[in-house]
């Protein structure tokens, strides 16, 4: 195990300063996390980055590789509508690189609003509380990123395309290969014909079940015996749309390139939001959105922040893809860019997709004292 | 006496009557210590080697461990160890036998999934519309992580599976499953098809060296006789010796042949097996002859390409 050197007692107080002075409620985890739901939530890609645990005949377990999911779930089961909590300790992480350490401590804190009028202010004081412990690690080169994952679909809907075209792009926001085919698609390049289009045409005027009944018919005259899974509805379902989207308009190429600008922004925020919306259309939802971003970026300012030193990019995203609003990093010119010393972001659905109800308003930042501090990685 | 040169071989099932026949063949019979139920054995002819009898997957570990310095086992078992197996095994030759694929097959009925882009989106829209994850049972994780990755399908998960991976779909315990298959046979029954682009690896019996093993000189000299062995009974399956009366107008016919990877020995040519009635017509057709084709046992190279590769990775 490549274990973090520890940071001095002082600086860590120093670091952990900003969350005291919240008033937060202080939570532990525990380290043994149930695998299977880390992976249902983070996908298999994951579990190359997990250690994995088992005692003999338990179920398999691992080591937390953060404090975000537990913490939502114990707030979940407190039952409580709205909390702050402070968390601080060891995460573990493994990594191909030789040198990255596998075991790091994190501090940071987790806030659920009932209110969902709060969303700009407990936006910007998370990005503040993660900003302030940073700085107090004694860096002088810190820069904060931000990105929003809900502006991608706010930005579709400014467009103006057909509704079936605007859902599609909207699903496949978070998968990079889906949305750039459909941006290729814009470019005349037609996906390889889809097969079973004639069986396609055939089911498209019939009701679910007539359609699954079509399907049966299919298999068996086919000799095919349907095994598990996906039943008749789902796939008649799929073959339906396949020839839809085939034939359903396309972006056009203007469209797609206002898209590929939109996502490619990267900027110092005035300029990034001005390029937004050079490249899209207005639409109410667009304007509210960077107004409210117009909002949090003064509350940062006067929080502290120095305007030049924050940057807007459209793609930021983490390795969790949880999040649903507001992204941020906050990043060392001492450090690669996948080194950051702080991240954070607003995660509205994960309590839902954990099984409870669903929260208005879920933010939490996490920083990496070890990074943060001055005299720490290099 | 020094310590010996460790060889494992598989234990038990058509894998170990094969290799057993290939290793006959090369005339390095297995002789088994203690009776047919023995775990140790030799090679006749190679002293200083000791045998040990282990399953596949025993042999794939214990190469990536170092307990051993040289073992026969199938390709998808050694990739199967996960990292960058490369730099802790060494694959010497490709044997010819044991074949089968590691691919990915999902449920016939899926009559709208053909490619692994199909599937990207199906487990996309599965978890979209359920919140679940679309299964994947199978027995080699590391593979299937790779490979999905690189095809950008991330939404699965999967489910670990002992044994009769096939039948996940039917029992209800996996959509689809990523498994080895020689025929697809046993695919096919269980009412599956493989993905057009589903080939994870074309898998087959390997002959592997172990770079984490301790190489003592002697080891490694062993090591080298028995490669070269290996080799020129190999390079030998694949000649054939041309021989005829020593005749003046032969040269530019010989030459031509030359030239198109032949070569000259003391009483006529080497040439690959394929061309024999080629190369005996194309003399005839100069008027030479009677050329006789004869299949050599062995062919000795000066040197051995495999042993080679082994001593630059281990450094002796």
């Amino acid at each position: 195990m490549r274990a973090e050197p520890a940071v001095p007692a002082e600086a860590l107080a120093a670091i952990r300063a900003p969350f005291m002075d919240l008033g937060a409620e202080i939570v532990d985890a525990p380290i043994l996390q149930p695998l299977g739901l880390l992976l249902e939530l983070a996908g298999e890609a994951m579990r190359a980055r997990l250690f994995v645990v088992q005692s003999e005949g338990g179920e398999e377990t691992c080591l937390r590789p953060d404090f975000t999911v537990p913490v939502v779930r114990q707030h979940l089961d407190s039952g409580r509508t709205s909390g702050r909590y402070f968390y601080e300790g060891k995460a573990f992480r493994a990594s191909a690189e030789p040198d990255r350490p596998v075991e790091f401590r994190q501090i940071g804190l987790e806030r659920f609003d009932e209110e969902a009028t709060s969303i700009v202010e407990a936006d910007s004081e998370i990005a503040l509380l993660a900003w302030r412990s940073a700085l107090a690690g004694g860096r002088s080169d810190l820069s904060l990123w931000l990105g929003d994952i809900a502006l991608f679909a706010a930005f579709i809907d400014g467009l103006g395309l057909p509704d079936v075209l605007a859902a599609r792009l909207k699903r496949v926001a978070a998968r990079p290969r889906l949305l750039a085919a459909e941006l290729a698609r814009a470019d005349g390049e037609t996906p390889a014909a889809a097969e079973g289009a004639r069986l396609a045409a055939l089911l498209s005027g019939l009701t679910e079940e007539e359609a699954a009944a079509v399907l049966e018919e299919v298999w068996s005259l086919a000799g095919v015996d349907p095994v598990g899974g996906r039943g008749p509805a789902a796939i008649a379902q799929r073959l339906i749309r396949r020839a839809e989207a085939a034939q359903a308009p396309a972006l056009t190429s203007g469209q797609a390139d206002a898209i590929r600008r939109f996502l490619a922004v990267e900027d110092e925020p005035a300029a990034a939001f001005a390029a937004i919306k050079a490249a899209g259309g207005q639409t109410p939802a667009l304007s509210a959105a960077l107004a409210a971003w117009d909002e949090r970026l003064g509350r940062l300012v006067q929080g502290g922040v120095p305007a030049a030193q924050i940057r807007f990019a459209t793609a930021l995203g983490h390795a969790f893809d949880y999040y649903d609003g507001l992204t941020f990093e906050i990043r060392s010119a001492a450090l690669d860019s996948d080194r950051t010393v702080a991240v954070g972001g607003r995660y509205d659905s994960l309590p839902s997709r954990l099984g409870g109800r669903a929260v208005s308003g879920a933010v939490g930042c996490m920083v990496r004292p070890w990074r943060a501090w001055a005299g720490g990685e290099a | 006496m020094s310590e010996p040169l460790i060889l494992a071989v598989p234990s038990k099932g058509r894998l170990k009557e094969q290799v057993e026949e290939w290793l006959a063949d090369c005339g390095l019979k297995l002789s088994v210590a203690g009776g047919s139920r023995g775990y140790m054995a030799e090679l006749k002819g190679l002293p200083g080697l000791q045998v040990r009898l282990l399953s596949a997957g025993d042999i794939a570990e214990a190469l990536d461990a170092g307990d051993v310095h040289l073992g026969v086992t199938g390709e998808d078992l050694l990739r199967e160890r996960g990292g960058d197996v490369d730099a802790r095994v060494l694959l010497l030759r490709p044997l010819g036998f044991g074949r089968a694929d590691l691919v990915v097959a999902v449920p016939k009925s899926w009559i709208d999934v053909d490619t692994m882009a199909d599937l990207e989106e199906v487990g996309h829209d599965l978890l979209a519309r359920s919140g679940r994850r679309m299964r994947v049972a199978t027995k080699y994780l590391t593979q299937t992580r790779a490979f999905f990755a690189r095809h950008g399908v991330s939404d699965y998960r999967i489910t670990e599976s002992g044994g009769a991976t096939e039948g996940a779909p039917a029992a209800g315990s996996a959509e689809l499953v990523v498994d080895i298959t020689t025929t697809g046979a046993t695919l096919q029954a269980n009412g599956l098809k493989i993905l057009t682009d589903g080939v994870i690896l074309k898998s087959q019996a390997q002959l592997a060296a172990s770079l984490r093993a301790d190489w003592s000189p002697e080891q490694f000299s062993v090591a080298e006789r028995m490669l070269r062995i290996i080799e020129a009974r190999a390079a030998a399956k694949e000649s054939a010796m041309l021989t005829w009366p020593a005749d003046p107008r032969e040269t530019p016919v010989v030459d031509t042949l030359i030239a198109r990877g032949a070569s000259r020995r003391p009483n006529g040519l080497l040439t690959p097996a394929t061309w024999i009635a080629e190369a005996s017509l194309a003399l005839a057709d100069a008027g030479i002859g009677p050329v006789t084709a004869s299949r050599p046992d062995f062919v000795y190279e000066v040197g051995c390409v495999a042993a080679d590769k082994l001593r630059m990775r281990v450094e002796i």
